[in-house]
C-alpha cells in the first residue's frame, strides 16, 4: 500500500515535469560564443501585445507594452483592456525595479514568476554572458546554452530561417518553462507562448503593434 | 524679508496650484441648476449607444495606446462595452451578471460575488450616464468653459486612491451628455475615452446584453 502511494506520488511528480532532450544535443566545434540577440533588438523600440495569463484556471487579460529606454534598460507595463495599470516593471542590467503594482496583483510568487518570464524573454541580462553552442540531433537548430543561476536557458535558432523559435528554461534535464516564438513578421514573432511545466501557468502574447 | 517671502511662496505654491481650475476652465457658476439638468437628462435617457476612442497615456512610452469600439446602454443596468480595434474584447453587464468575451471564450460572473466587478459595473454605468456625481465614494469639484462642464471626481477611500488620482468628466453644454472621460492615475498616467456618434432613446434589443 505504502509502495503504491509512493509510486503514485512519484508518477504525479514526474507528470508535472517534462524531460528535455539535451542528451541528444551535440557540442558545436565553436563551443563558447556570443548568445543570440534579443528579439526586441537594440533600437529603443516599443512593442504592444494583447496578453492572456491563465494561472490555475483563472484568466487575466490585458495589454503588455515593452519599451527599451537605454541600451541595457527595458520598461514593461501591463494594463487591463480598460486602461487600468496592473504592473510596471523596469529591467536595468541585472537589476529590477517594481515601479507600480495594483494591490490585487501584488502576490509575490505570481509577480516573481512573471518577472522571471519577462526577463528571460527580454534576454537583456545575457548580453554580456557567453553561451555554449550545440547542434540538435536532426540538424534543424543551432542551440545556445546560457547559465541562469542554478538553471540553464536553451535558445533554439532555426537554421533555415535564422529565427529564434524556442527558449527552454531548465534545471539539469527537466524543462521548467518553454517559450515558443512563432509567426514571424518583419523579423519579429507575432505569437509568443510561455508555458510552465512545474506550475499551472500559461502566458500568451499576441503582437498588436511594433 | 526676501527669504521669508520666498519661503512663503514656495510653501503655498503647491496649494495655489491645486486650487487652480484646469486650463481653460473656471469654477461653475450654478452647480444646483447643473445637477438638476443632469438628473433630468439621466431620467429621460432609457437607451444610449456610441462609438468610443480610448487613449492610454504612459509617460515612459513615446506613443499613446489607442483602441476603439462601441458601447450600448439600456435601463436599468445593462451595458455592452466592446473593443473592435486593434483587438476584440467585450464586457457585457446584464443586471447582476457580467460576461467577458475574450479570444472567442466567454466567462460569466456574478457581479455581487466579486467586489471588483461590482465597482467596475458601478463605475462604467455611472460614467456613461454621468451620475457619478451622487456617489459618496467621490468628492466632486465643478468647472465650466464655453463648450463644456467639467466635473473633477476625487476618490475618498484609500483603496481607490491607490490606483486612481481623479476622474474628469467633460459634459457637453448643449445636451448634457458625457463627451469625454479621463481617468488619471497617481503617477499622472491616464486613460481618456472620447465618445462620438451618440444616439439616445433608440430601441436596443435585450439580447445585446447577453453573450454566448
Amino acid at each position: 500500500m505504502r509502495n503504491l502511494l509512493l509510486s503514485s506520488i512519484l508518477a504525479l511528480t514526474l507528470c508535472a515535469c517534462t524531460f528535455g532532450h539535451y542528451g541528444r544535443l551535440k557540442p558545436d566545434a565553436k563551443s563558447w560564443v556570443k548568445p543570440p540577440a534579443s528579439i526586441f533588438g537594440d533600437n529603443f523600440n516599443s512593442f504592444l501585445f494583447k496578453t492572456n495569463i491563465r494561472v490555475y484556471g483563472k484568466d487575466f487579460s490585458g495589454l503588455l507594452v515593452t519599451k527599451q529606454m537605454a541600451p541595457q534598460d527595458y520598461r514593461v507595463i501591463f494594463t487591463t483592456e480598460l486602461g487600468m495599470k496592473l504592473f510596471d516593471f523596469e529591467f536595468k542590467d541585472t537589476s529590477f525595479t517594481l515601479h507600480y503594482c495594483v494591490p490585487q496583483f501584488n502576490r509575490p510568487k505570481l509577480l516573481n514568476t512573471i518577472r522571471e518570464d519577462i526577463q528571460i524573454l527580454l534576454m537583456n541580462d545575457i548580453k554580456k554572458k557567453q553561451a555554449e553552442q550545440f547542434a540538435d540531433a536532426k540538424g534543424q537548430y543551432d542551440v545556445f546554452r546560457v547559465n541562469d543561476g542554478k538553471m540553464f536557458n536553451y535558445y533554439f535558432k532555426e537554421k533555415s530561417t535564422d529565427q529564434l523559435v524556442k527558449i527552454e528554461h531548465s534545471k539539469k534535464h527537466v524543462k521548467k518553462i518553454i517559450f515558443t516564438l512563432s509567426n514571424y513578421e518583419n523579423g519579429f514573432p507575432t505569437n509568443i507562448l510561455i508555458k510552465h511545466y512545474n506550475i499551472k501557468l500559461k502566458i500568451e502574447l499576441n503582437l498588436l503593434k511594433k | 524679508m526676501k527669504n521669508i517671502t520666498l519661503l512663503f511662496f514656495l510653501f503655498f505654491l503647491p496649494i495655489l496650484l491645486i486650487a487652480q481650475p484646469p486650463k481653460g476652465f473656471s469654477a461653475m457658476k450654478d452647480t444646483t441648476a447643473f445637477k438638476q439638468k443632469m438628473e433630468a437628462q439621466s431620467k429621460t435617457t432609457n437607451t444610449m449607444e456610441s462609438d468610443f476612442t480610448q487613449e492610454k497615456y504612459l509617460s515612459v512610452m513615446s506613443e499613446n495606446i489607442i483602441s476603439k469600439g462601441h458601447f450600448c446602454f439600456k435601463k436599468t443596468n445593462m451595458l455592452r462595452w466592446e473593443y473592435t480595434t486593434p483587438y476584440t474584447y467585450l464586457i457585457a453587464i446584464n443586471k447582476d451578471k457580467m460576461f467577458i468575451k475574450d479570444n472567442g471564450k466567454v466567462n460569466k460572473y456574478d457581479i455581487n460575488s466579486n467586489k471588483m466587478f461590482k465597482s467596475i459595473n458601478e463605475m462604467m454605468v455611472a460614467t456613461v450616464q454621468g451620475n457619478l456625481l451622487n456617489n459618496k465614494d467621490y468628492r466632486a469639484k465643478y468647472y465650466e468653459s464655453d463648450k463644456y462642464y467639467l466635473i473633477e471626481l476625487t476618490p475618498v477611500q484609500k483603496a481607490a486612491k491607490d490606483f486612481l488620482k481623479n476622474i474628469l468628466l467633460f459634459i457637453s453644454k448643449t445636451d448634457y451628455s458625457v463627451e469625454k472621460v479621463k481617468m488619471v492615475e497617481p503617477s499622472d498616467d491616464y486613460t481618456s475615452i472620447d465618445f462620438t456618434n451618440r444616439k439616445t432613446n433608440q430601441p436596443i434589443a435585450d439580447e445585446k446584453f447577453t453573450v454566448k
